[in-house]
């Protein structure tokens, strides 16, 4: 688009109100700023002797994810369908944030009750990362990533005892968890980073971050575990030639937006979600009557789950 | 080389190829060019040309549409131009794993334009598929043009001075998507915040994407009518074929005005309406309960001063 049209201009004053510093700058210094793809064995093999994360379990702040990553996983995670998909992620470290260069799957149906990849997963790891290194891509495995299809992002007390456990022998390592229904059922992205603190950690009280509903039959698990892991900030990064190619990619997109239905797409699941808010609001209704006092606690969460949903539903119609 | 093909396929492109293509492309630039230190100046006139980076494409071919989905890279060594079968079978083998239906479609490399010696890989790849497709991203970042700097080309058995050759031939392709590929392509190529922030930026953000669409929509009307108009005034030659497909395009529109269509159309249209009249019933009641609370904390806290003063 060129640079006077009324839609950059928009754009440009809602990334500046919104200070989104873009790795890639918008002059000609591309090289300068695709140096994040550039894979630094030596510091990196430094780093891993450093351990700098055994001391503090909140060692690690931040992520960044490529834009290839995210699109694979994504797509990963949304051909599963209503199952469970998982995959690894490779990447390296840089001071207190993970770095996500890519992503790929793993040839393993993943359900509620399975804990760690079977040996042929393993195998599967061993071989793709050989070629990998061959063809190219020098990072290491830095985390996981599975996907909740319909129930947000969040770890299960299986994947926080998976992580605990990957966290203790395959340092560093970070935990991803990708929603495909909610993503297209909301036109955006959900996705979660997670590390958990180690046995017996107490964790600094933090605020809680952004409310999601969970339905009913999940929230007993969401609940005994959340206090095991800490959330990360996610960011997105993309090369100077990506940015090109995404922006003229818009051009035959524009389509597509237009005749993206989310209601097509995803009638049962608005409608399973209107039946759990229904179910929750039978719920704290049953807690009205039985204690006196109650009802000035328990609606307040039931509240803030309701206003959530509301918000959630008026948004994708 | 190129003149535009007559095999009569269509090509569907994946947005995840074209990143793949570009992250392979960028990580062998950086892995071949350490990053300057930030007090030296950059020169690109001065640093080597990029290398050129291969792969293959996979994808699934139904009749006659090819949908390309994925890529990975491949190994070869352009001193001795042979590519390493081993390594693309073990390729191939880890991704018919985790994709089942996807087989090799053909390769893609990077460059300005075809090269004579891509022939040699192109031959190469057709004991694996009979007819390659040959995918060329130009990698070169040139600001002024409008298109993707992605061509395909088909290999074409053409008599050129008696001697039968294969020569690659351009086609045309449309770019393919599912829903998530193009929030998540959307979503980055925007970089909307990912925190969510509150509900009104979300409603903003999807509003606007919308809005950008259909500017385009109209905008691409208004060419076509401008067009249109030209050709009647007589400034440019009719073309008939142009005129058929705008002449289908028009007696489409009015399927919209049909009996049929608009009740489908009302009874979708109640419900999301039903949807969000629940949504602000619910949103009223949890206010006006809200309401009640804060009066009763209120108004009995005057009156029974001595009793319980920790009401909540």
């Amino acid at each position: 688009m060129d640079p006077f049209s009324s839609a950059a201009i928009a754009r440009q004053t809602w990334e500046l109100e919104n200070n989104i510093v873009t790795t890639t700058a918008a002059n000609d210094n591309s090289a300068a700023s695709d140096a994040i793809f550039y894979y630094d064995g030596a510091a990196q093999d430094a780093f891993q002797q450093e351990k700098p994360w055994a001391n503090d379990p909140h060692y690690f702040k931040r992520v960044k994810v490529s834009a290839l990553a995210l699109l694979k996983m994504v797509v990963h995670a949304r051909s599963g369908g209503n199952i469970e998909v998982m995959g690894l992620m490779q990447g390296k470290t840089d001071g207190d944030t993970i770095i996500v260069m890519d992503a790929f799957a793993l040839p393993v149906e993943g359900t509620e009750t399975r804990v760690n990849a079977q040996a042929d997963a393993y195998e599967y790891m061993v071989d793709y990362s050989q070629t990998n290194r061959q063809a190219g891509r020098l990072e290491n495995v830095v985390g996981w990533y599975h996907s909740h299809p319909g129930y947000g992002c969040w770890l299960s007390g299986i994947d926080v005892s998976t992580q605990m456990l990957n966290q203790q022998y395959q340092e560093p390592f970070l935990a991803v968890v990708i929603d495909p229904t909610r993503t297209v059922s909301a036109g955006k992205v959900e996705i979660g980073a997670f590390r958990t603190y180690p046995d017996g950690y107490k964790p600094p009280d933090e605020p809680v971050s952004e409310y999601q509903t969970i339905p009913l039959n999940k929230i007993e698990d969401f609940g005994v575990h959340c206090k095991q892991y800490y959330a990360l900030d996610i960011t997105y990064f993309k090369s100077s030639l990506d940015c090109e190619l995404l922006d003229l990619l818009w051009n035959k997109y524009w389509v597509n937006t237009l005749s993206s239905s989310p209601l097509l797409g995803n009638g049962d699941y608005v409608a399973g979600q209107i039946s759990d808010l229904a179910e929750k609001l039978e719920h704290a209704e049953n807690q009205l009557s039985h204690s006196r006092f109650g009802p000035l606690i328990a609606p307040a969460q039931k509240k803030k789950e309701v206003r959530k949903t509301i918000t959630f539903a008026s948004f994708i119609t | 080389m190129a003149s535009s093909s007559s095999s009569g396929l269509t090509f569907k492109l994946h947005p995840l190829v074209i990143l793949n293509i570009s992250d392979h492309y960028t990580r062998i630039k950086a892995q071949s060019q350490p990053p300057p230190t930030s007090s030296a100046v950059n020169d690109a006139v001065s640093s080597p040309p990029p290398p050129r980076v291969f792969g293959c494409v996979i994808g699934v071919q139904r009749g006659r549409t090819v949908e390309i989905f994925n890529s990975f890279e491949l190994l070869y060594d352009s001193s001795t131009h042979t590519l390493d079968r081993a390594f693309l079978e073990n390729k191939q083998e880890l991704y018919k794993k985790v994709f089942p239906h996807f087989y090799v479609l053909g390769w893609y490399s990077t460059g300005g334009d075809a090269q004579e010696s891509d022939m040699h890989i192109h031959k190469a790849l057709m004991d694996i598929n009979e007819s390659p497709i040959y995918v060329l991203l130009n990698p070169s970042i040139n600001h002024a043009q409008k298109d993707l700097p992605i061509t395909i080309y088909e290999s074409e058995l053409h008599v050129i001075d008696g001697i039968p050759q294969l020569i690659f031939v351009q086609s045309s392709y449309i770019i393919e998507t599912v829903e998530a590929e193009r929030i998540s392509v959307d979503h980055v190529a925007h970089l909307k915040p990912s925190d969510g922030g509150s509900a009104a930026t979300q409603l903003a953000a999807h509003l606007t994407g919308i809005h950008s669409a259909i500017k385009m929509l109209n905008s691409r009307i208004r060419v076509l009518h401008h067009y249109l108009l030209a050709m009647q005034k007589g400034d440019l030659p009719c073309q008939n074929s142009l005129l058929r497909q705008v002449s289908s395009l028009l007696r489409r529109l009015p399927a919209i005005e049909s009996e049929k269509f608009q009740d489908d159309f009302l009874m979708e249209y109640n419900d999301t309406l039903l949807i969000t009249y629940l949504a602000m019933f619910t949103n009223c009641s949890s206010t006006m309960n809200e309401m009640v609370d804060k009066f009763n904390t209120a108004y009995d806290r005057h009156s029974r001063r001595g009793g319980r003063s920790a009401f909540i």
